[in-house]
Formats: structure tokens, sequence, C-alpha cells
């Protein structure tokens, strides 16, 4: 049982690895967010390797089993993640009206000049 | 005494059928008090024929380039009342609820040094007629009046109204940081917690002449949770007091 999540988690992890490295080599992901998905695999890959580590926490913080925790951090990972792109999202907002402001009041003066 | 820079803020999107008399009513009225408002039109990227009423009839406009919204719009017009140097910039509303009528009565605090902000309020002078809209807004309204003095100390009755008159330094705030959503009680907020002074003045809107108002399309129950959530957390935050 022990085994087959390790395996899961391994390949799981490879997949994801091959997949950003892909991203990375396109340049679609900047080198900074690729690094973020990086250290986060490599923890889930040192926690699979050390299945005992695993199963200490698990039984720490009440997890019945080892793949509830895995998935438990798994929802902790992307939640962060998600609420960075939130953030970054919000500010990509501001940055475009205050464009699309200065950009139309210009156009309007441009049109007065004339 | 130099005669103050007074601009007139007119957002508009899709009012093809009221803008031309919003704006013609601000003109008349200028020649028959000698009045020099100044107005301008901030276009939020109509899809209808706004933006050729505009162009056809020689009305300043400010052609957004792309839709922002309603406080996107407004802002781009204080942030041009910055730049161009007004005194007084108002917000009026182009779908012809609003009375230009009233504007003088809107400035005077402001003129007389008494206000920094001032609210056209529907609901100070109970024996003033005219639209006050629905029963479930009016309670709306309540609720929202009711955040605004826990989040400010201060008590502002029509929490929602778009007719509004600030002078230089609430113009300066504005144009550097104005909300996207729920913009009139989220800044009246704002505006009291930094210490302004802020009057209502009693004034009577129309309802409106056409179209449909974006109001009608707002979900009321998710819109007054947003509006709280946000009075909330103005509540917690800390402003830089104005002098």
């Amino acid at each position: 049982m022990q085994l087959k999540l390790t395996l899961t988690l391994i390949i799981f992890s490879l997949v994801l690895i091959f997949f950003i490295s892909l991203l990375l080599n396109k340049g679609r992901i900047p080198v900074k967010y690729a690094l973020i998905w990086y250290l986060s695999i490599l923890v889930i890959l040192i926690l699979s390797f050390f299945p005992g580590v695993f199963a200490f926490f698990a039984k720490l913080f009440g997890f019945q089993l080892v793949s509830n925790m895995v998935i438990m951090l798994l929802i902790g990972i992307l939640f962060i993640l998600v609420i960075v792109l939130n953030i970054m999202v919000a500010g990509q907002k501001k940055k475009t009206t205050l464009l699309i402001q200065e950009i139309s009041i210009l156009e309007y003066e441009r049109r007065n000049d004339k | 005494m130099k005669s103050k820079k007074i601009l007139i803020i007119i957002p508009a999107y899709n009012e093809e059928d009221n803008i031309l008399n919003t704006y013609n009513g601000i003109i008349e009225f200028n020649k028959k008090n000698k009045t020099n408002y100044d107005a301008i039109v901030i276009n939020d990227c109509s899809t209808d024929n706004t933006k050729k009423i505009l162009e056809d009839n020689n009305i300043p406009h400010i052609d957004l380039i792309h839709n922002l919204g309603i406080g996107g719009a407004v802002q781009t017009g204080y942030k041009y009342a910055y730049k161009h140097d007004y005194d007084i910039a108002i917000q009026y509303d182009g779908d012809g609820q609003h009375d230009v009528l009233y504007v003088e009565k809107l400035i005077k605090p402001i003129l007389d040094g008494k206000a920094d902000m001032t609210i056209g309020s529907r609901f100070i002078d109970k024996d003033l007629d005219g639209f006050k809209s629905s029963a479930a807004r009016r309670i709306g309204i309540k609720t929202i009046s009711a955040f605004i003095k826990f989040a400010s100390g201060k008590k502002i009755y029509d929490t929602t109204s778009g007719f509004r008159a600030a002078n230089k330094n609430i113009i300066h705030d504005f144009s550097l940081s104005y909300p996207i959503e729920y913009p009139e009680p989220i800044t009246n907020a704002e505006v009291l917690k930094k210490g302004y002074r802020v009057s209502e003045v009693p004034v009577v809107m129309k309802e409106r002449g056409g179209g449909i108002s974006s109001i009608r399309a707002w979900k009321n129950v998710y819109y007054m949770l947003n509006v709280c959530l946000v009075l909330i957390s103005i509540k917690m935050r800390r402003y830089k007091k104005c002098n």
C-alpha cells in the first residue's frame, strides 16, 4: 500500500516536472513561477521517498489515511497558488485600467488640439 | 475673486436616448444663468449610438478605448479634472436623473469653504417630492448608511447618490485611487474617514428618462454583501488624515 502511494507520487511529480520544463523551455512561464512549482514538487518527492515522514505527520495531525494527508497537502499548495494568482490579476487589472484611462484622455486632448 | 473652474463629469454607457438632452440642459442653463460650467462626457465604450450622437453634436467627450464600468469611467473624469486644474468636479448621471438646477446648491458649501465634498441627497428634505427609488432599495440604502456610520463614525443618508461635487483635494485623491466596484458608498466612507468635511444637500431626482439603469441589473443581495464587507474593511484600515 505504502509503496504504491510512493510510486504514484513519484510518477505524478515526474509528469509535472516534464510539463513545467516544457513550458519553461518554450518561454510560456517566467522562471520565477516555474521555481515555485519545482519547489512544491520537490517537497512532494522528498516526502514520497520517506513514507515514514508521511505516516508520522499523518498521525500527528489526525489524518486517518496517509493518502488523505497527501491530498490535503496538494490542496493547500494549490490554494496558496490561486491566491497569489488572484493578487496578480488584481494588480494587472489596476494597470490596464490606468492605461485605458490615460490613453483615452491623451486621445481626447490630441483630438482637441487639432 | 478669480472665478472657479467647474467641471461636470457625465459618465455614459449606452445612453443614446438621454445624453443629448442631458448635455443641452447644462448648456442652456449656462446661457440663462451666465454660469460657466464645463461639461465632459466619458463614453464608456457604449455599444449603441452614443458615440455618434456625441460626435455629431460636438459634445466634448472622452472615448474610453475599452469598457471600464462606472467607477473607471468616473475616475477618468476626475483624472481629467485634476490634470486641467479644475477647482470643483461634479459627478452627474448621463441618464437624465439629475437636474442641473441643483448644481448651484450642490457646489455652494464648497465655494463657501464649508465642505470638501457634497452629496446630492434625496432623503434629507422630506418635503421635497420626486423620485426616491423603490422601498426595497431604500432599505438597502439605510443598511449601507448604518455601515458607513460604523466605518467612519458619521452619518450619510443618500449613500448611493451619484450626484456629488468635490473640491481640489478630493479630486486629487479620487484621481489617484477610486474603487472600480460600488464606488459611491465606498468613497463616501473613505472620504469621511480621512477627515474631510462632507455635507448632504437636498435635491430632487427624476426617474430615468429612458434606457435601462445599470442598477436594475445589479444582483441586489450580492451587492449589499459586497458593500458591507468593504465598509467593514474600511473600518479596520487606517487612513492618512487630511489636514
